[in-house]
């Protein structure tokens, strides 16, 4: 009987202690595309409102990279508004977090209203734009799609683009993609897994 | 007391014989460089025949119209104008970000937290209606 027990005891002993390294040690789980990219993600150089403004400038920061157009009604507020919750859930960690979003309509967009749009939701929020061939070269590097189309009368052309943003690490590397629609609180474990 | 009771009923019938409610209306506060908007809702057809949002109209916006955000695959959101928003019978069709929305276009005036915004819906049935929007942030 003594025999059984102590058998028993170092069962449940030897299980309880693989358990809790399978718990610990198991590896975290991004709520995106996590990227596995041996070269640094391309080197942006855009237009900021005092003066150009590139990716390198943001190493040791992680960068989250987003392409929209300030005459974009839903899609692009809504991820803005997300990404400001975004810091505000990471609190004193925003500050190793830097939000980018690139105008993919440099016909209408200057760097002056890009960054007024995204300073309205955060004042930490950069927005860039460049020439057509800049914004062109940036997007597709990043692998982002941009199509303008017709709209209305009223709407003018309309910008069917790529919505989801691309988290930058700090050394410079692609290391994330996230949909449209990951919520605030995702987003921000994700960048928070990345900080540490 | 009596009066309030009647006035109570009048308008339960009223809302009971119509049968369409729209609720929770609201738009996301503007940020000042952006020419426009959108407008969202939830739009639920309790009569028991298809009804159609035909057309939005607001004081607030230069003009107004119907737009669908759609997924194209591979993350590439578009936008396009709908020509109406059907409500088949018994049904809700709730207007969200990411999907349908009604656009202001050329916003007139800033969308501050707090503030309300009229909006006139035009239904195929129910005719037209007024509405208050609410400026909130989700």
């Amino acid at each position: 009987m003594k025999r059984l027990i102590i058998i028993g005891g170092s069962v449940a002993i030897v299980l309880i202690v693989i358990l809790a390294i399978v718990f610990f040690v198991r590896p975290y789980v991004f709520h995106g595309t996590v990227i596995q990219s041996p070269d640094p993600a391309y080197d942006f150089t855009l237009e900021g409102t005092s003066g150009p403004v590139s990716l390198s400038d943001f190493r040791g920061k992680v960068v989250v990279l987003y392409f929209g157009y300030t005459f974009c009604p839903d899609v692009c507020p809504a991820t803005m508004a997300d990404l400001a919750r975004t810091m505000e859930d990471l609190g004193k960690r925003a500050g190793d977090v830097q939000v980018i979003m690139v105008s993919v309509d440099p016909g209408r967009d200057t760097p002056e209203t890009v960054e007024k749009y995204v300073q309205t939701f955060d004042p930490s929020f950069i927005g860039l734009t460049g020439t057509e061939a800049q914004i062109a070269e940036t997007a597709s590097m990043y692998g982002i799609y941009y199509f303008k189309h017709e709209g209305t009368a009223a709407t003018g052309y309309l910008i069917d683009h790529t919505a989801s943003m691309m988290v930058i690490n700090q050394d410079g590397r692609l290391k994330l993609v996230l949909s449209f629609g990951t919520p605030p609180a995702d987003i921000a474990a994700d960048l928070k897994h990345m900080i540490n | 007391m009596r009066k309030a009771l009647v006035v109570l009923l009048l308008t339960l019938t009223a809302c009971a014989s119509q049968g369409l409610m729209v609720t929770d209306l609201w738009a996301r506060p503007s940020p000042q460089m952006a020419t426009n908007a959108a407008f969202y809702m939830v739009i639920e057809n309790g009569t028991d025949q298809a009804e159609e949002l035909m057309s939005a109209n607001s004081s607030a916006c230069g003009v107004t119209e119907l737009h669908e955000m759609y997924d194209m695959g591979e993350g590439v959101m578009g936008m396009r104008p709908v020509e109406g928003i059907e409500i088949p019978a018994g049904e809700t069709v709730t207007l969200q970000p990411g999907g349908l929305h009604v656009m202001c276009i050329n916003r007139l005036e800033d969308f501050t937290a707090g503030q309300i915004i009229p909006l006139t819906l035009s239904f195929k049935n129910a005719g037209t209606l007024e509405y208050d929007v609410t400026v909130r942030e989700n």
